[in-house]
């Protein structure tokens, strides 16, 4: 044996071992990618580089042998640093998507590819657990959601996006029919969190916080759970019966509820400090935003929020005939057709820029214009006009679109001495919600008057509490929003209770240029949207417009995924490589090695342009199978593996016998799933036997939520037999 | 009477088989045409040498065809009045003869083609001695007392690889020789085999003998077939005299001899990918460890060593290590061949004594500037060397001195500049190079030196910005350090020693979007300066696009939006009217 020191460790390992060998063996950790012990060392990624000491070059650990008394450290800042640019190098010329744009601007990361494709496949119940990873409110969220999703999501470019938003709301209803599903609560660990505010952050994360075990109650001040989407979204939109089922499936796993309690009067966040081991402030914005328009304090003007509530609370205030709305958010929508159900007559939106610019959602523009809503586009309230303290009516400046401002949409400028005046019996002031800051008169707030937390470790002034949501830093914004926060918050507590700080900042991921992307090959196919009660019937009423999707309907619409993220996302090496270092590709951006190239047969994907050449496949389909079915072509940055004689893989002596597949660090090699719709999943693999010919062979297996995705030859015997995938998995 | 023609490659390709022929077809009795290798003065090529009865020399340069007939008749009567124009002249005389020859010896003295020639002069006697004198381990021993170092770039202790070869256990051996010559503006090994290529196999054959090979291989460039074809035609003779093959001179000693030619990839110059390609593979270099004195060609134990080195030791054999160590620096013993390019008046092979100055190649043998510009820096060792700037022209030519530079020695390549070469546009030709001639197989050389090359594209186009030569710098360093073999190792070398000494003519392509040298096309612009502009309109005719206009007699003027730069005006102007700025 030959004994030697690995970053300060003694380790023993057996004449001739590499130092990689040895590493391995003590459980010391060293990067590699075009290793595997199934091939000759190969030396190309360069990433298992150590340093030894009295030697100047760096070792690559794959070959360089262990000498007795030798010094090797494998983290030192010169190995770290030669890994990082080795890294950087590779993912500047790696063309790929490690998860789908749709994911990746949910402010949540909910993986909206992934329970697309499953309702694509008919798999609702995996659809619906996998969108529980990250809402624990998806019928709710599904249906008010401004999905950013979907904005990104790159079928735009084919015709119209993926209707994400309503396909999750489907997945949530269909598990809200029967038993609906409740996830698996950890042991306790004895540990308490408070809760204050039971909206969708403060549900967020107490659901979360409850299922690893800790034990989590919600206070709030209102009599019921819910927040914003019970006193702020009405009920056409979101039934609260819908919320009710979903709030009582996260008080099953075990959350404690508390209404009717508010901060600063029945308990203070010491106080609550005291008796907890971390506390969430979640208390969301309550308090309509002031235009600082003349006569904004007469009666009859009332703030949107505080109007919403009313109705939703049963007493809505004195509109009258004649109602205007002021802004040209999703606030304002909800507003102005809940007065038109509540029966006034003449609804107008007064709105300072044109539809265009609108940022409420599209579809709640036109459904409102449809049920009688009159837009007072390039308008804006110069002053309410009372008489006898009591609003009579609005002066509006007219405006027109000057330059575009900071945010990119075209500034809107007042037409000098250009005005009209409309006659009112009540005003609506949509303009924006903010915190309440007399209730966390404890907390150190920012120059916004918002509570001021760490963005990436949601931590305030005060030790063990932490805060989230509306009451935050920036100030209100979407549910999914505070939901995404809630969420994160909810891992960087766990990590908090154990003594550890959670570095939850989103780790670097690959991700294509969009504007190399080719549709061209794409078939047209519409969007579909589920149907809606008529205008003339729903105005009348505070029925849900939306009646969801029909089980046709969302496979249908599901199934236009264009599959954007990889397959290989839960396995891929070079990505969890890629995320150890804090790399940054973009400082060497530059051309990419090759065009986005598939080639497929029954089993195997081929996407050249992922590839970064570790030669696992060249070299194993040469000196494991030897077949030689594909080897490397071309020099420098062109060079590129290609099936023998630049033929189709089909064409060539390869068997599918998937090991190259299997060895594929990445996701240029890809064995198909099992399904109609390829889904990137976290699957589990189990090594299991079957008997070909007479003789025990070993296979793969790949198992999604009880299904089978794949089965892989893991042996001799099964790689050469010849079957197929489908005769392999029927042996199982 | 004997009339000898300089028929190396660069001979050939100047004219000299046009000149062999026409000599033919002349009425000359009393004299034997014969051919030569290589002479050496490249620029004065097609070279005809005459030998009088008593042996003296007349040297005859610049020769063509139509020089034919006054040749013979200057042979025929003596009358050196009939050629004194193409007599070589003292100066350019000095070329040859302020050299030290060892390793080129032979070149351009004996007839590459006639294994008597190499016989009468001595060849073979260093083989004979070795194989029946000496054991291998004496052979070794004198190698080592040379100081011989291996001529191929690094510089490795010959005697160190042999003996690890010799102490690697197995019967099988291979001894093997490098002749991928691949540096661009290297042409010292292609010139050995081609003028003497027995030297080549007498090097070869000892040094087998001394690590107990027996095959020889000879790894060729494809690219170079007059070498192949003389190369081949000696092993024929050497064979036919029982020099090549079984039980050499009774010595009991045996070794076949086998070529293979390369198919044109530079990578293949680096040992281990030399040795996939001999095997039949991609050419891509192979981990080390193994190194191959332990695993090599077949995995059996194989040494490598590059032409030059094996034309070295049928010397030292004969005269000693001593003789050869004597010569030279503490650390770099013997002589070393140069092919001197560039800008310099006098091009060609040198070959002289470590220890001497790169002034003494530059100005002393190669004569200095071809223009009036003044000398800029020199490029050592191709693209896998460094520049050297003129203030250290007196630097040394030992691997340590050169090596402290950031340039190396190489194997031989010297590209000189002068003031008119743009640093950047330079470090660029060469990774340009480099980064095409990657393999591909690690991701520091494959995509670094792409990286790289896309910022110096960048930043010869006037787009570079603050901070890419620090990222250049940093990525430099990254790929010495990270690259799997010599060719990405040494790829950021002519980048690194021109930031190093020509950092300023990065800056001002970056910050003042100019080109100091004004070789930069999309940096410069062309204009005429009224004062001096005669009008003579010749400008203008050699214009391809039209872009000047003028009347006869008249200031002529440079459309600037319409000029493509091909910098034609430039050059024909005869009154220095036109500017590039």
């Amino acid at each position: 044996m030959i004994n030697l020191t690995i970053n300060g460790k003694a380790v023993q390992a057996p004449e001739g071992s590499t130092i990689l060998e040895a590493a391995r063996s003590a459980g010391i950790y060293i990067p590699t990618l075009c290793y595997d012990e199934a091939v000759e060392v190969y030396g190309a990624c360069g990433l298992c580089v150590v340093e030894a000491e009295g030697i100047p070059k760096l070792l690559r650990s794959c070959s360089a042998k262990v000498s007795e008394g030798m010094v090797v450290n494998t983290e030192s800042e010169r190995v770290v640093q030669s890994r990082k640019v080795a890294m950087e190098l590779l993912m500047s010329a790696h063309d790929g998507d490690c998860v789908a744009p749709c994911q990746l601007n949910c402010p949540a990361r909910t993986d909206c590819q992934g329970y697309v494709g499953l309702i694509a496949n008919g798999e609702y119940d995996a659809a619906l657990k996998l969108i529980k990873n990250k809402i624990a409110l998806p019928a709710s969220i599904g249906r008010v959601c401004p999905h950013p999703c979907e904005k990104a999501c790159r079928r735009k470019n084919v015709e119209e996006p993926i209707n994400i938003a309503q396909l999750k709301a489907f997945a949530a209803d269909m598990d809200l029919k029967s038993d609906s599903y409740i996830p698996e609560v950890k042991p306790s660990t004895g540990k308490k969190i408070a809760v204050i505010g039971g909206g969708p952050a403060g549900l967020t994360a107490a659901y979360y916080l409850t299922i690893m075990g800790h034990s989590v109650t919600v206070y709030d001040m209102m009599d019921k759970m819910g927040g914003m989407l019970r006193y702020g979204i009405p009920q056409y939109r979101l039934p609260k019966e819908v919320l009710d089922k979903e709030i009582a499936i996260i008080e099953k796993t075990g959350v404690k509820f508390i209404n009717n309690v508010k901060l600063g009067v029945d308990f203070t966040i010491k106080s609550l400090k005291e008796e907890n081991d971390a506390v969430i402030v979640a208390v969301g914005a309550w308090k309509s935003s002031s235009m600082r328009t003349e006569g904004e304090d007469l009666e009859g003007v009332y703030g949107g929020i505080d109007f919403l509530r009313g109705v939703i609370k049963g007493n809505a205030p004195e509109i009258g005939e004649k109602v205007a709305i002021c802004g040209g958010g999703n606030t304002a929508m909800d507003a102005c057709r809940t007065a038109v159900r509540l029966g006034a007559k003449e609804v107008y939106v007064v709105y300072r820029r044109t539809r265009n610019e609108m940022p409420a959602d599209k579809l709640e523009i036109d459904e409102a214009e449809e049920e009688g809503v009159i837009y007072k586009f390039l308008t804006n309230p110069l002053s309410f006009n009372g008489e006898n303290g009591k609003v009579k009516s609005v002066t509006l400046q007219i405006m027109e679109l000057g330059e575009p401002d900071a945010s990119g949409r075209r500034r809107p400028v007042p037409v000098e001495g250009k005005t009209e005046e409309i006659d009112v019996d009540s005003v609506i002031l949509a303009i924006g919600q903010k915190l309440v800051t007399d209730d966390v008169q404890e907390l150190e707030l920012n120059e916004r008057g918002n509570i001021s937390a760490d963005s990436d470790f949601f931590t305030t002034n005060i030790d063990g509490v932490f805060a989230i949501g509306d009451a935050t830093n920036r100030g209100a914004s979407i549910a999914i929003e505070a939901i995404g926060e809630a969420d994160r918050c909810a891992k960087a507590v766990d990590a908090y209770l154990n003594g550890e700080k959670l570095d939850t900042r989103v780790p670097y991921i690959s991700k294509r240029d969009e504007s190399t992307i080719d549709y061209s090959d794409r078939e047209k196919q519409s969007r579909l949207t589920p149907k809606v009660l008529p205008a003339d019937v729903r105005n009348k009423n505070f029925d849900e417009v939306s009646l969801g999707f029909t089980e046709e309907e969302a496979q249908k619409e599901a199934s236009r995924c264009l599959e954007c993220g990889c397959r290989e996302y839960y396995k891929c090496k070079l990505l969890n490589v890629a995320q150890r270092y804090d790399i940054n590709p973009e400082r060497f951006k530059g051309e990419m090695p090759q065009k986005y190239t598939h080639d497929e047969n029954a089993f195997i994907e081929r996407n050249t342009s992922k590839c970064i050449l570790c030669g696992l496949c060249v070299r194993s389909c040469r000196e494991v199978m030897n077949l030689s079915s594909i080897g490397l072509m071309g020099r420098g940055f062109k060079t590129d593996v290609s099936p023998a004689f630049s033929l189709p893989l089909d064409q060539t002596n390869c068997n599918n016998c998937g090991l190259c597949v299997q060895l594929c660090p990445t996701g240029s090699l890809t064995e198909k799933f099992n399904l109609k719709k390829q889904v990137p999943l976290d699957e589990n693999y189990t090594e299991e036997f079957v008997e070909i010919d007479g003789k025990k062979s070993s296979v793969l297996v790949s198992r999604y939520n009880g299904k089978i995705l794949r089965v892989i030859p893991n042996d001799e015997i099964s790689r050469n037999s010849g079957l197929t995938r489908e005769e392999l998995q029927a042996k199982l | 009477m004997r009339i000898v023609i300089g028929q190396g490659s660069c001979g050939i390709a100047a004219g000299a088989e046009k000149v062999r022929k026409a000599l033919l077809n002349t009425n000359l009795k009393n004299a034997e045409i014969s051919i030569t290798g290589c002479i050496g003065m490249c620029y004065l090529e097609p070279i005809v040498d005459i030998y009088d009865e008593n042996n003296k020399l007349t040297r005859l340069v610049r020769v063509s065809e139509n020089d034919a007939e006054a040749i013979a008749s200057y042979v025929e009567s003596g009358d050196e009045k009939l050629v004194e124009k193409l007599i070589v002249s003292d100066e350019d005389s000095e070329f040859l003869s302020k050299q030290t020859r060892i390793a080129l010896r032979n070149c351009g003295v004996i007839n590459p083609e006639k294994i008597d020639e190499y016989v009468n002069a001595g060849g073979y006697e260093a083989l004979k001695k070795s194989l029946c004198d000496m054991t291998p381990e004496d052979v070794i021993e004198v190698i080592k007392t040379s100081g011989l170092a291996g001529r191929g770039g690094a510089g490795f202790p010959t005697w160190f690889k042999w003996n690890a070869a010799r102490s690697s256990e197995g019967d099988e051996k291979y001894l093997i020789c490098n002749a991928d010559e691949g540096d661009p503006g290297a042409f010292m090994d292609r010139a050995v085999i081609e003028s003497d290529p027995h030297n080549l196999i007498e090097g070869m054959l000892i040094g087998a003998y001394a690590i107990g090979a027996k095959h020889a291989v000879v790894y060729v460039r494809a690219e170079y077939p007059l070498a192949i074809k003389r190369l081949k035609n000696a092993i024929k003779q050497a064979t036919e005299k029982g020099i090549i093959g079984e039980n050499i001179f009774g010595s009991g000693f045996s070794c076949d001899f086998t070529i293979k030619a390369g198919a044109g990839a530079f990578v293949c110059g680096e040992e281990t990918a030399l040795i996939e390609s001999l095997e039949g593979h991609r050419g891509m270099p192979r981990l080390k460890p193994p190194f191959p004195a332990q695993s090599g060609f077949w995995r059996k134990p194989s040494n490598i060593n590059n032409v030059e080195t094996f034309a070295n030791v049928s010397w030292i054999i004969q005269n000693g290590g001593e003789a050869f160590a004597a010569m030279g620096t503490e650390g770099s013993k013997g002589t070393k061949v140069f092919a001197v390019t560039g800008k310099v008046k006098r091009s060609g092979l040198v070959e002289i004594p470590m220890g001497k100055t790169l002034k003494d190649v530059i100005f002393g043998i190669g004569g200095g500037m071809k223009t009036d510009k003044p000398f800029k820096a020199v490029q050592m060792g191709g693209p896998s060397g460094g520049c050297i700037p003129a203030d250290l022209i007196d630097t040394v030519i030992d691997y340590k001195a050169l090596g402290a530079t950031g340039a190396i020695m190489g194997s031989g390549g010297m590209v000189v500049m002068d003031e008119s070469t743009c640093m950047v546009g330079m470090a660029k030709f060469f990774l340009d190079f480099t980064a095409k001639e990657s393999c591909g197989k690690c991701i520091h050389c494959r995509i670094g030196t792409k990286r790289m090359l896309e910022m110096l594209d960048r930043i010869t186009k006037g787009e570079g910005k603050e901070g890419d030569i620090e990222l250049l710098e940093e990525l430099c360093y990254s790929i010495k350090d990270g690259a799997l073999c010599g060719l990405g190792q040494t790829a950021p070398n002519p980048v690194l020693t021109t930031i190093k000494y020509f950092r300023n003519e990065y800056e001002a392509h970056i910050k003042d979007k100019k080109c100091p040298a004004g070789e930069c096309s999309d940096l410069i612009e062309y204009k005429i300066i009224a004062d001096k502009c005669k009008g003579c309109t010749l400008c203008a005719r050699n214009c391809p696009v039209n872009a000047i206009t003028g009347t006869v007699k008249n200031p002529h003027v440079i459309n600037t939006e319409k000029c493509i730069k091909c910098g034609k005006c430039y050059t024909s102007c005869k009154f220095g009217a036109i500017v590039k700025e």
